[in-house]
Order: structure tokens, then C-alpha cells, then sequence
């Protein structure tokens, strides 16, 4: 082959094979054509590394999240564990990344709430049914909603008040169908207050817009704005979790405060669908004893202000249903009223 | 303040630490150096190795890497006219021509020289002024932030090579290729013809990799005469060129506009250095008296290109560690190094922590340093690559891109738009079609359209607050001024020909 044509040729086949497996990687892969793995391959797992697929961008909470336990997981399942980020569309791009992997244990997602309102809002087609939930490993009961440090009202129900007297005045920082925009719906219903849903980007950009007095609410998770809270810069109202904990500085809850409603961020692993039982049960036990017992992995948890909580799987999954049901009965409401 | 940055010093000056900076800032460069990878990459690589060192190793490193990461990329700018990095784009635009003249070395030698003393002066901003600048960022709303990129965009007209019709095409372009996916705010899905894998769009690196890289490759490799190795003569050391103090004092108000431009625009969240490397190259070939030569191996375009680039980390890091709120994809990154460590960003992180904070001030002061002297030691053997033979070459940069491209987001998917993008980039010369203006497009469109649609949330759909911020009007005022120059421009070149 002549020299000048080397690179054209390279190209031309990087690009066929890319294209070919690109399509071969969308194409519907029904169980019967993913690789289930042999008996004993199944007695030998985990013999390889095992990959954690976390489906947003490195560096946020799901992401340290998943590194800190893929340590402690490595040591206790004794092999290792290697996170890899794929971003985009909401998280549904890892997602379907395990979705269409092969069952063999040596992919797993950890991913928290979205995967369910992807799918009620038709971000996605899919939900945690699709997948083997392996359990839930960790949570953050600290979802709160920040206002300015002097802002006139400081306690939920000041909130609500001052929302209802103003209606659609007091801004609420957001993404348009994504988590805290159902916070804020709930709040809504909860109260009869108005609010103005504005979107100013990622958790980063809405303390910078509270900052700089470019809204009015911010809905957060505590350990981000725990500083800001202590300096004085911003107030929490109340967390949105079933009861208060000294790690959020025993902040009242909403409902202490008589405001029925109620979130938890929670974060799970799941497997491809067909991950045959025997491996599903393996990776749980390691993420129980792990989760319960690692008493150095519980500290380094909590000082991301995430607390370890151990869910069995089935258990995991009911609990799941139970969320999705709930966001999708507080979705058909509002859409009637709106109707 | 001098004490704090004395205990910041006295902290890293150990020899672990010093080592762990220098294989930072080495690593880095390399991973600038290759098309493809870039600092965002090697941070992320780097990230879970830092979990088992002390906060101040761990966060040396990963300022090493940036520093490196950041300023390697204008080594394949000047020598293969492939930028190594999204940041070091312009720096092919005159760099190239030098090497070609047979002047890489003193491409090399302005690069270095200007690329320290922007990335000295931008820290110097960090670490004195940072609040103060931080405190007017936050201020900005949705309205200013739209006007700014309306700004930026018209630069267009400045990239057009002659046509504006082309360029102005071309930016469609850019634009249209940056709206496939989830569209911002509301997440309706846009150009995505049903296949799951356009959902997440185009990402930036893959796109402008290939523009740039791949597309220079298919022009080399189809052009007989240019695998045959040049047998261009240069120096190779810097005590070879003989250079003098002067050749270097002219660029000063060059490169102090260009590091002013480079630290602005890492400030503000989303541009990043690529856009600092851009603009300011773009504002030095306006601001010439003789715009002519730029793009024909001008050093005042090295040095605009490559002081912007490397002041823009200052610039970035302001947000970050003075209220604790990151920018851009690398200091998201660098948040998650600060909180593996137990430090959580935000406005207590100095009391809290004040001697980790002024220690990472320092190794960043001392990243910059060892890449200057790196560079230095290193230019000697990097420029010999000019006489490596292209045919073999040019595939281990492909296989590079690929790897670099699939590393971005761990896709193939990603892969494959990089090989396309080089096809488009590669009909576009062919056609005669600028390419700057798909790659501005590109980025500043997203920018434009979330600035736009979040403010008309803001004002309950109403656009006049985007003219009556006073901010906001004197920026589109400036768009809608440079824009008529280019017009006029424009006229009197056909009205000569």
C-alpha cells in the first residue's frame, strides 16, 4: 500500500467500525441475544474487574458517591472496581449504557432518583423495572430549600406565606421536569403557594444566582451549602426528609413544620435485567457489609453529608415503586388542575 | 496576606511535593501535547489516585496537571498545524506558518516566555484580587450573559478568510450542529431521529478535534508532496536562536491585553479557554496595523493565543476558590478533588482551611515555573518531530484522536462524529470554506440559547430588559458596531477588486 494512502484507509475503517458498532449498539437487544454468562463463571465472580457506570459528569455527588464505595466494594469483594463517567440526556445515556450490557456482573449502574422521573416525563423509556436492582447503598436526607440570609421569611411556613401573597413573584430556581422541579410542585400543592419555576443551570450556578439575588429559592442538598448556611449568606427553611438529623444541623423538617411532603435522594446499584440471581445476591452481600459494617467507609460517607443506608434488593425495588408511584400521582394532579 | 502565602509555600516545599507538581505539570503537557486528551482528561484519570495522598499532594497534583495539561496543547499547533487541545486552536493559526519558515523554535520560545508570564499575572489576580472579581461575576444575569456571547459571536466576521457569506454559513453551521440532543431548559429532543445515542448531542471535543486534526490529516495524506519530509533547518535551543530582549518587549501591550482577555473570560462560566484563545487572537489581528500578516506566521498571534489560553486558568479558578463555586468542566473536577479530601467548597473554605488553600496557590505558582522549564528543556527534542516522517506519524496522532475522542464520555459514538467532523472539515477546505466559524458557532450557540431562554424566564417572556440592562445594551451596541465594520470592510475589498 503506498505511504499517502495509509491514512485515508485508517480512516475509512475507524469510521466502518465505529458505524458498525454504533448501529449493532442501539439495535433492540432482547435477552436472547446478550451473552448470559456459564455456571461457572458464575462460581468465579467476580474474577475481573468490575466497572460502575455512572451516568453524569465526574466530580458531583453521584460520582464521589460511587468512587468512595467502589473502594471499599473492591476490597471487600477482592478485586477492583473502575467508575466510568457517561453524561448526557438527563443520565439516560449510562443507563441504557447497563441496559444493553451483557448480564455478567461486570457492569453495574449507580444512579439515583432521575432514572424514575426520566421516564414519567418521557426522557427515557425505560425505569429501575427494566433493570435488577442490586440495592440502595446510600442517601441524602438533606434536600433542603435555601433563601437569601435576610430574606423576610425563614421557616417554610413563612415561605409559603409570603408565596401565597405574592403569587408567582418569589422565583425558584429549577430544571423544567427534573427533581427539584417536582419539589417545588409539591410544595405548591402542599401549600397553595405560586411560584416562578427559572432555570439558572446546574447545583454550582443556582448558589451563584442566589448570590446574586437572581432568585429567590434555591432547592439544594444541604452538604453543598452547609458553609454558605454557617456563614449566614443563606438560610434553610426546612429539609424535605421524613425527620431532622444531626448531620444537616438538626434543621426541621417540612412536615415537622406541617407541610405534607416529603423527599429522599436515593442512590442504588443495578444490573442488566437477565444478571442471573446468584451474582445480584454476591455483589449485595459485599454492598451490605460494606454499607453496615465498614465503619471507615461510613465516616468518609458522611463527611459528603450522604448517609450509608443498606435496602435489599426486593425491598429496594418496592421502595422504588412506591417513589415512582407517588411522583406520578403528583404529576397527574398537577396536570388536571392545569387542565 | 504575604504571611499566608508564605505558610502557602512553606507547606509545598518538601521534596514529595515539589515532585508530585512536576509530575503533574510533565504529565499534563503530554496530555496537551496529544491531540485529543486533554487536562480535563488527565484530572480525571488522576482523580481517584489522589484519594491515598495527603489534601495538599493530592491537590498539587491535580494544579500540575492543569497548569500542563493546558499549556502542552501548542506543541502540535506549531509543528503539525494540529491543535493539541480545544485551547490551543488559534496557536495553529500563526504558529504553523512560523515552523514552516523554519522559526518553530522562536514559536516556541514566545509560547513559553508569554505563556509563563500570562499564567504569572493571572495567578497574581487569583490570589490578590479574586473576591472583589467574584463579586461582580455573581452579578451578571442571564440578560448580560446573552449580550456578551451576541458580542463574541461577531468575531465570526473577523474568521471569514475573505467571504463573509462563507463564514457566516459556516457559523449557521456551527450553530445548527450544537442544537442535536436535549434541548436546553425543557429537554425536547431536537435532531435526534430516533436514534438514543444523538440524545446527548455532539460534545465538544470529538467536533473541534476532528475540525482540526483529522481534517489536517486527510489534507496531508492527500497532498503527495507533502509526506515527503521537509527538511526544514532550526534551531533548537533557546541560547541558539539569538534572540533578543527587544524581540520580546514589543509583544508587551499584546500580551497584556491578551492575558486581560484570557482572565475575563475564564471568569465567566462556559466560554473556557478555547473562546479565550479565540477572542483574544482575534481582538490582537483587529487591533494590528498590519492584519495582513496574521496567519501567515506572525508572532504577536502566537503570543495573543497562547497568553490567553494560560491566563484563562487564573481566571477559571476565581470563582472556585474564592466563593467555592466551580466554572467550567475543570474546576467541576477540581471540586470533587477539594471534597475527597474533606475540604467542601464554599465561602468558609479559607478560614476553614486557609493553610491548604494558600499551599495550592502556591504549587500553582510553582506548576507554572516547572512548565516554563520544562518546556525549555523540552523544545529541543519536540521540535526534531518536524522531521519525523508524516506517513508514519500521522496514523499514531488518528489512533490517538480515536482514544482521545472514545475517553471524552466512553462511547464509540463519539469516535464516530470525530471521523465525520474531519470529513465535513475536510470538504470545507476543499470548498474554500472558513472553518473558525463552525467551531465558534458551535460553542457560543448552546451559550446563547439557555442565556436567552433563562432570561426570558426571568422576565416572564419579555426581551426589552436584554437592551435596557446597561451591561447587556453597551454590549450589543459593541456587537452591532463591529458587525458594521465588517460590512464596510467588507465593501471597500470588493469595491477594489
Amino acid at each position: 500500500m503506498k505511504t499517502h494512502m495509509l491514512c485515508p484507509v485508517l480512516l475509512a475503517s475507524a469510521l466502518l467500525f465505529s458505524g458498525c458498532t454504533t448501529i449493532g449498539f442501539h439495535a433492540p437487544t432482547s435477552g436472547s441475544e446478550k451473552k448470559l454468562p456459564s455456571a461457572s463463571q458464575i462460581d468465579a465472580y467476580p474474577n475481573r474487574p468490575i466497572e460502575i457506570i455512572v451516568p453524569t459528569g465526574a466530580g458531583g455527588d453521584t460520582d464521589l458517591g460511587a468512587r468512595l464505595l467502589g473502594r471499599y466494594l473492591g476490597e471487600e469483594m477482592d478485586t477492583s472496581f473502575i467508575v466510568t463517567n457517561i453524561a448526557g440526556a438527563g443520565g439516560s445515556m449510562g443507563s441504557r449504557e447497563v441496559l444493553e450490557a451483557d448480564p455478567d456482573g461486570y457492569k453495574v449502574l449507580f444512579f439515583h432518583n432521575n432514572l424514575l422521573i426520566n421516564k414519567l416525563y418521557g426522557l427515557s423509556t425505560f425505569n429501575h423495572n427494566d433493570f435488577k436492582i442490586a440495592g440502595i447503598a446510600l442517601m441524602d436526607h438533606g434536600d433542603t430549600f435555601i433563601v437569601h440570609g435576610d430574606a423576610p421569611y425563614q421557616t417554610a411556613n413563612e415561605l409559603a406565606q409570603a408565596a401565597i401573597e405574592q403569587p408567582g413573584e418569589l422565583s425558584f430556581a429549577t430544571e423544567v421536569g427534573g427533581y427539584t422541579h417536582l419539589q417545588m410542585m409539591a410544595f405548591e400543592e402542599a401549600t397553595g403557594a405560586d411560584l416562578k419555576p427559572i432555570d439558572v443551570g446546574g447545583a454550582s450556578d443556582k448558589l451563584v444566582a442566589l448570590l446574586g439575588n437572581q432568585v429567590d429559592i434555591v432547592p439544594i442538598a444541604y452538604g453543598v451549602t452547609a458553609d454558605y448556611i454557617e456563614n449566614g449568606d443563606f438560610a434553610s427553611v426546612g429539609v424535605l426528609s421524613s425527620e431532622q438529623h444531626a448531620l444537616y444541623d438538626n434543621t426541621p423538617t417540612f412536615l415537622e413544620q406541617g407541610i405534607d411532603i416529603e423527599f429522599e435522594k436515593f442512590f442504588f446499584f443495578a444490573f442488566p435485567q437477565e444478571t442471573p440471581d446468584a451474582i445480584v445476591a454476591r455483589f449485595s452481600e459485599a454492598l451490605k457489609e460494606v454499607v453496615e459494617n465498614n465503619e471507615a467507609y461510613r465516616e468518609q460517607a458522611e463527611s459528603y453529608y450522604t448517609i450509608p443506608t443498606y435496602i435489599a434488593p426486593e425491598e429496594a425495588t418496592r421502595y422504588m415503586d412506591d417513589v415512582s408511584h407517588s411522583y406520578e400521582r403528583l404529576i397527574e394532579r398537577l396536570e388536571t388542575q392545569m387542565d | 496576606m504575604l504571611e499566608l502565602i508564605e505558610t502557602g509555600f512553606l507547606s509545598i516545599l518538601n521534596i514529595e511535593t515539589i515532585v508530585i507538581v512536576f509530575i503533574g505539570v510533565a504529565l499534563g503537557l503530554v496530555f496537551g501535547a496529544i491531540p485529543g486528551l486533554t487536562a480535563v482528561m488527565a484530572i480525571a484519570i488522576c482523580l481517584p489516585i489522589t484519594f491515598g495522598m495527603t489534601p495538599i499532594n493530592g491537590l498539587s497534583l491535580l494544579m500540575g496537571l492543569y497548569i500542563g495539561g493546558v499549556s502542552g496543547g501548542f506543541i502540535p499547533s506549531v509543528l503539525l498545524n494540529i491543535p493539541g487541545t480545544p485551547s490551543s486552536i488559534a496557536s495553529t493559526f500563526d504558529g504553523y506558518p512560523m515552523a514552516q519558515k523554519g522559526e518553530a523554535g522562536r514559536a516556541f520560545a514566545l509560547t513559553i516566555v508569554f505563556s509563563f508570564l500570562a499564567g504569572l499575572l493571572s495567578l497574581l489576580v487569583l490570589i490578590f484580587i479574586s473576591p472583589v472579581l467574584a463579586s461582580v461575576a455573581i452579578q451578571l444575569s442571564p440578560f448580560e450573559y446573552f449580550a456578551i456571547t451576541v458580542f463574541a459571536l461577531t468575531m465570526i466576521t473577523s474568521l471569514s478568510d475573505g467571504s463573509m457569506l462563507k463564514g457566516l454559513i459556516a457559523g449557521m453551521l456551527g450553530i445548527s450542529l450544537a442544537t442535536v440532543g436535549f434541548a436546553p431548559i425543557d429537554s425536547y429532543p431536537r435532531f435526534t431521529f430516533g436514534l438514543p445515542e444523538l440524545e446527548a448531542g455532539f460534545n465538544v471535543l470529538p467536533v473541534l478535534i476532528g475540525l482540526f486534526a483529522i481534517t489536517e490529516i486527510l489534507k496531508t495524506s492527500s497532498d503527495r508532496k507533502q509526506i515527503e519530509t521537509k527538511n526544514i533547518q532550526t534551531a533548537y535551543r533557546l541560547k541558539d536562536l539569538g534572540l533578543s530582549f527587544s524581540y520580546f518587549f514589543k509583544q508587551k501591550w499584546n500580551w497584556l491585553r491578551s492575558t486581560i482577555i484570557g482572565v475575563t473570560v475564564g471568569i465567566l462560566p462556559g466560554l473556557g479557554g478555547s473562546a479565550a484563545n479565540i477572542i483574544s487572537y482575534v481582538t490582537a489581528k483587529n487591533q494590528s496595523k498590519h492584519p495582513e500578516t496574521f496567519g501567515k506566521g506572525e508572532p504577536a498571534g502566537v503570543v495573543a493565543a497562547e497568553s490567553s489560553n494560560n491566563a484563562a486558568i487564573g481566571g477559571a479558578l476565581v470563582p472556585l476558590l474564592s466563593i467555592g463555586i466551580p466554572g467550567d468542566g475543570v474546576t467541576a473536577l477540581l471540586v470533587g478533588g477539594l471534597m475527597l479530601h474533606g475540604l467542601n467548597p464554599g465561602p468558609l473554605l479559607f478560614e476553614q482551611n486557609g493553610e491548604v488553600m494558600y499551599g495550592i496557590f502556591a504549587a500553582l505558582l510553582l506548576a507554572n515555573a516547572f512548565m516554563a522549564l520544562l518546556l525549555i528543556i523540552g523544545m529541543r527534542f519536540f521540535i526534531r518531530v518536524l522531521h519525523v516522517p508524516r506517513h508514519v506519524l500521522l496514523p499514531i496522532i488518528v489512533v490517538l484522536c480515536v482514544i482521545g475522542a472514545f475517553g471524552v464520555n466512553n462511547r464509540l459514538f463519539d469516535a464516530l462524529v470525530l471521523v465525520l467532523c474531519g470529513v465535513i472539515g475536510y470538504i470545507f477546505a476543499k470548498l474554500k470554506f472558513p472553518v473558525m466559524p463552525i467551531v465558534l458557532g458551535f460553542i457560543l450557540g448552546p451559550i446563547l440559547e439557555t442565556n436567552l431562554r433563562r432570561g426570558l424566564m426571568h422576565s416572564n417572556g419579555d426581551f426589552l430588559p436584554f437592551v435596557t440592562s446597561p451591561i447587556a445594551a453597551a454590549f450589543l451596541l459593541l456587537a452591532a458596531g463591529s458587525f458594521l465594520m465588517a460590512i464596510r470592510k467588507n465593501r471597500k475589498r470588493s469595491a477594489t477588486i
